[in-house]
């Protein structure tokens, strides 16, 4: 068999797609990052292998993106994340019709991707800079309120009053905005909402500086929390389409990119 | 104590105040005759001993009377008594400055009751634009020049003595104040002199117009007195005084909008302290209608005697708290 | 993962505003010292009517104005109720931003943003828009075109002349008219009076309060006043009466107590420029917030609205519509005239009456007039050696951080001035 793998190495977390030579997914793994995020993609990428009794030499191509593709030497090749993410989304949201923007919220980034009719780039933006509107920022929230990230969905759709706005621009400074709004006791749910809205003000800007066009994807890790995605829907006053594992479209797209790559250079030879 | 009686003072209902100074002084100088009162002929009032029950003579009569005198005599020893006439009208003028007019006149007060009058019946009062206000205000000095110069032609002799008095033949008090006592004997032509018929009858259409012109206009005549206008040359030496505080003004012109001689700089000049213009009357009502604290005063040897307050205004201009019923 | 609905445009709009507003009710309530309890009518009636879209007049005329000029007491007379549309939400002015160009006023483009949404709770009947600045004037036609019926009101440039102050009670007799048509009514001796009398009283309220805040301790901060005077743009005026009377009462007990509303040392100010509106009140919380108090303001949204008095001679009809026009162009200090020495002479009075030592002055960015002033206000300040501080902002919720800095170091130095006098 013919096997591919995608690997995007980010700030947070190492995600590994691997598929076969009909660009079908076959299996992920997503693991923490660290410090020595070297050996962790090459740990990770042993261990998937193996769940999936993959030998490393039926893997023919090899794909690396993220902030850290450059130091995964092995890789045949490396591209950046916004075309990989660009691959992947098309191909995920396949079932979903065509899409024309993605929205990304990595863990210290984030950014909003404007394609074409053929899913080529066309225009990107990206909030680089600074944690805020990124899922550092969501991070840094659930610890202050003492929640974990995952619960930031459910607490969202119970909040009952209006959510409250987190005026600063800057993770650190709404840190202590959190912690004045719970010391003056106002409800946990209502400050993960106005969290969210926050962050999706935050996006739809980013979103406009590409241009919103009607069929628009989002994924990184965020988008597994319903709140965010509601308050984006909300702010966008459009429904976003969500992938069935939105944590690893970029691995996945860096894949499609190896099989293409592949064929294209056995054909060369 | 002191800034209870002050509270007092500056809280008051103005209108019923002057309403009744001005019904006694009108008995008095009108009917005064009647009580055997006689304050003299040197007052600064139109108060007119053609009406035989007056209570004094409005100055100008006598002041007529003695410029008329010859020349030679009236630079002689005569002179004196010009001056003591002066000392005696200016005497009585300081201690109310333009108030007589305001408070005092009977001929003013005969005119805000002619404004009552027109106000029961529910018709609205006419005003004169800023030009016509302008050019009208001019007359009294006009008239003031006729008071004087005629009878000083008269004693060089460049006028005949049908020229006596001319001032009071075409003025409407002498017509309209005898008629308070009943007498219309006024309302005449006088044709023993082709002067006199002129005059008399310029009199005459002056008391016409001074009948339908008060009642359409608030102190219509007041624009046109002579008095006024002498009274003007001297009110710096009086002891009563309106001031004005020019930092603490709007500028929102209530003081102009209730000023029955539409004397615009009151409201909108902030710069002079001393604000009485030559038209004023000092009716006092452009204090009472002042809303802001200390911006318009009515002093008396400099002491503020009465001051506008916002709490006065709002007393006056009835600004309480609503009923149930009214409004919505 | 939940099922959820996709607000909708309108639901989205009430979002952002309930937000924009509870975020200002909340630092007002929670983020000084205890606010006087008479306030909480005033905090839950802005809550009502931003966050939970309570409309107040359901079954009356809402008569929309756009701008301070036109006579509410000609309104109520004709049992209307006068709507200020002056609008203060950054949501409003974004969705505005569609119609109008990006450097146009905030406040302009709020409110035609507002309006263009057509998402209001007492939605105007019939707007009336007296030709003031630019913008407004503008701004009225635009909002015609969005299917409102929009009557311009003259109003002229200039206020010393005779012949403007002519033009407007013309004018002003010409919307007595013409409202009164439209609401089938006739202004009457005894309805006006009664409407000039309540106005007049609740006018009185504010100057109660006024006297309070010139007190060397300070019972009420600024922003609560602004809220209260904000109130006056909507609410029931009744009901405003009522609640007024209580802070007024309140802050006399709170003067007795000497309750103190700011801090041991904090400068006094005077605020002055583009009108904040709720929830804009960005500048005047900085202010509060950097331990300033705010004793006294010169703007349309607060202080001009209750200032200026109406005296009437002859209780007539026409002798009291023509006073109303004398008090909204006469003792106007806007800065759409072509000379304001009023304003800054209101400006210095203010400063002198109310004890302060230093003078914030906002313009909107955008807002011209105000911007156009600046200098000759600035330089007016200096000669009379009070301390002012000229700052440009907008309604968005950034650079606030930026402006604390320099509100900040303003009221630092006026301490450090205070300081050094004694």
């Amino acid at each position: 068999m013919k096997y591919f793998a995608g690997i995007d190495i980010g700030s947070t977390a190492i995600k590994i797609t691997i598929i076969d030579e009909n660009k079908e997914m076959v299996g992920h793994r997503i693991s923490g990052s660290g410090s020595m995020f070297y050996n962790y993609a090459h740990q990770t990428l042993n261990d998937l292998l193996k769940d999936l009794n993959i030998s490393k030499e039926e893997v023919l191509y090899t794909v690396a993106t993220g902030y850290g593709r450059k130091l995964f030497k092995e890789a045949d090749e490396n591209i950046s994340e916004i075309t990989a993410n660009a691959i992947g989304a098309v191909a995920a949201a396949k079932e979903f019709g065509a899409i024309k923007t993605i929205i990304n919220i990595g863990g210290q980034d984030s950014k909003a991707i404007s394609l074409d009719e053929m899913g080529n780039v066309v225009n990107f933006a990206m909030n680089d800079r600074c944690a805020a509107g990124t899922g550092k920022f969501l991070d840094a929230c659930a610890m202050n309120l003492e929640i974990g990230v995952e619960e930031l969905g459910e607490r969202h759709f119970n909040s009952k009053g209006t959510p409250l706005s987190i005026n600063s621009t800057c993770a650190v400074f709404a840190e202590s905005e959190i912690i004045g709004l719970l010391g003056n006791s106002h409800s946990v749910e209502d400050i993960v909402s106005g969290v969210h809205y926050s962050i999706a003000k935050r996006i739809v800007k980013l979103v406009k500086r590409v241009g919103i066009k009607e069929g628009i994807y989002f994924d990184g890790g965020p988008a597994l929390n319903g709140g965010l995605v509601n308050a984006i829907e909300n702010e966008l006053g459009k429904k976003i389409f969500i992938p069935t594992y939105p944590q690893v479209t970029t691995s996945f797209g860096a894949a499609i990119l190896g099989v293409d790559s592949y064929n294209y250079q056995s054909v060369g030879v | 104590m002191k800034s209870k009686i002050k509270k007092i003072i500056n809280n008051m209902n103005l209108s019923r105040v002057r309403f009744w100074i001005q019904l006694f002084s009108f008995v008095l100088f009108v009917y005064g005759g009647y009580f055997a009162i006689d304050l003299g002929s040197k007052l600064p009032i139109f108060t007119c001993p053609y009406n035989e029950q007056s209570g004094a003579t409005c100055y100008l009569i006598p002041l007529q009377h003695q410029l008329s005198m010859p020349a030679q005599i009236l630079l002689g020893g005569a002179g004196i008594s010009v001056i003591v006439g002066l000392v005696t009208f200016l005497f009585w003028f300081i201690f109310l400055n333009k108030a007589w007019c305001g408070y005092v006149c009977p001929f003013g007060t005969f005119q805000d009751w002619l404004t009552s009058l027109r106000k029961s019946m529910g018709i609205r009062y006419s005003t004169y634009t800023q030009n016509q206000f302008e050019r009208l205000s001019k007359i009294k000095y006009v008239l003031l020049a006729i008071v004087l110069l005629a009878p000083l032609l008269m004693g060089v002799g460049a006028l005949g003595s049908e020229w006596s008095a001319a001032f009071c033949q075409i003025c409407p008090a002498r017509i309209i104040s005898p008629m308070f006592s009943g007498d219309l004997s006024q309302w005449k032509i006088d044709f023993s002199t082709k002067t006199s018929m002129i005059l008399t009858a310029i009199g005459m259409i002056f008391a016409g117009l001074f009948l339908v012109g008060s009642f359409i206009k608030k102190r219509f005549f007041c624009f046109f007195c002579p008095m006024s206008a002498l009274h003007f040359i001297f009110s710096k030496f009086s002891i009563v005084q309106l001031t004005k505080d020019g930092s603490k003004c709007s500028t929102c012109g209530d003081c102009y909008a209730v000023c029955d001689m539409q004397i615009k700089d009151i409201a909108d000049d902030v710069k002079s302290t001393n604000i009485l213009r030559d038209d004023c009357i000092l009716c006092l009502k452009c204090v009472a209608a002042c809303p802001e604290n200390d911006a318009l005063h009515f002093d008396i040897f400099k002491i503020r005697a009465f001051s506008s307050t916002r709490e006065g205004f709002e007393k006056r201009m009835g600004l309480h708290k609503p009923k149930g019923d009214s409004g919505e | 993962m939940h099922e959820h609905k996709i607000e909708t445009p309108n639901e989205k709009q009430n979002r952002h505003k309930a937000m924009e507003s509870v975020n200002v009710l909340n630092t007002l309530k929670e983020g000084f010292k205890t606010p006087p309890k008479a306030m909480d009518y005033f905090y839950n009636l802005f809550e009502d009517v931003y966050c939970n879209q309570k409309a107040l007049h359901k079954d009356k005329v809402k008569v929309g104005t756009m701008c301070i000029q036109i006579p509410s007491e000609i309104i109520y007379a004709l049992d209307g109720v006068p709507i200020r549309l002056c609008n203060g939400f950054y949501t409003d002015d974004e969705i505005g931003s569609d119609f109008l160009p990006q450097k146009a006023c905030p406040l302009v483009k709020a409110s035609v943003g507002h309006l263009s949404s057509k998402n209001l709770t007492d939605k105007p009947d019939m707007i009336y828009s007296p030709t003031t600045c630019d913008q407004k004037t503008k701004a009225g036609t635009l909002i015609a075109s969005f299917g409102y019926e929009v009557v311009d009101v003259d109003f002229p440039r200039t206020k010393e002349s005779e012949i403007s102050r002519e033009f407007f009670r013309r004018s002003i007799r010409e919307f007595s008219a013409d409202l009164s048509q439209k609401m089938g009514k006739k202004l009457s001796r005894k309805n006006l009076k009664a409407s000039i009398s309540k106005i007049g009283y609740a006018q009185s309220l504010y100057h109660q309060i006024s006297e309070f805040r010139k007190n060397k301790i300070v019972p009420i901060l600024g922003n609560d006043i602004f809220l209260v005077t904000n109130a006056f743009f909507f609410d029931k005026i009744d009901n405003w009466i009522e609640a007024t009377e209580k802070l007024v009462e309140e802050l006399e007990q709170r003067v007795k107590d000497e309750v103190n509303a700011a801090g041991k040392i904090s400068p006094r100010i005077v605020y002055t420029g583009s009108p904040p509106i709720f929830p804009n009140y960005k500048i005047p919380l900085i202010i509060e917030d950097s331990d300033g108090i705010i004793v006294a303001d010169e703007t349309c949204s607060s202080n001009r609205m209750f200032n200026d008095r109406v005296a009437v001679d002859e209780w007539f009809v026409n002798d009291m519509i023509d006073s109303l026009a004398d008090k909204y162009l006469k003792a106007c200090t806007c800065p759409v005239f072509s000379k304001n020495d009023d304003r800054i002479r209101r400006i210095v009075e203010l400063v002198r009456s109310h004890n302060a030592d230093g003078v914030i002055y906002q313009a909107f960015a955008g807002c011209t007039v105000y911007e156009l002033e600046q200098r000759s206000v600035l330089e007016a300040m200096e000669r009379e050696g009070i301390s002012i501080l000229y700052i440009e902002s907008d309604y968005s919720p950034s650079q606030h951080g930026q402006l604390s800095t320099r509100v900040e170091a303003f009221i630092e130095s006026l301490k450090i001035k205070n300081r050094n006098k004694k």
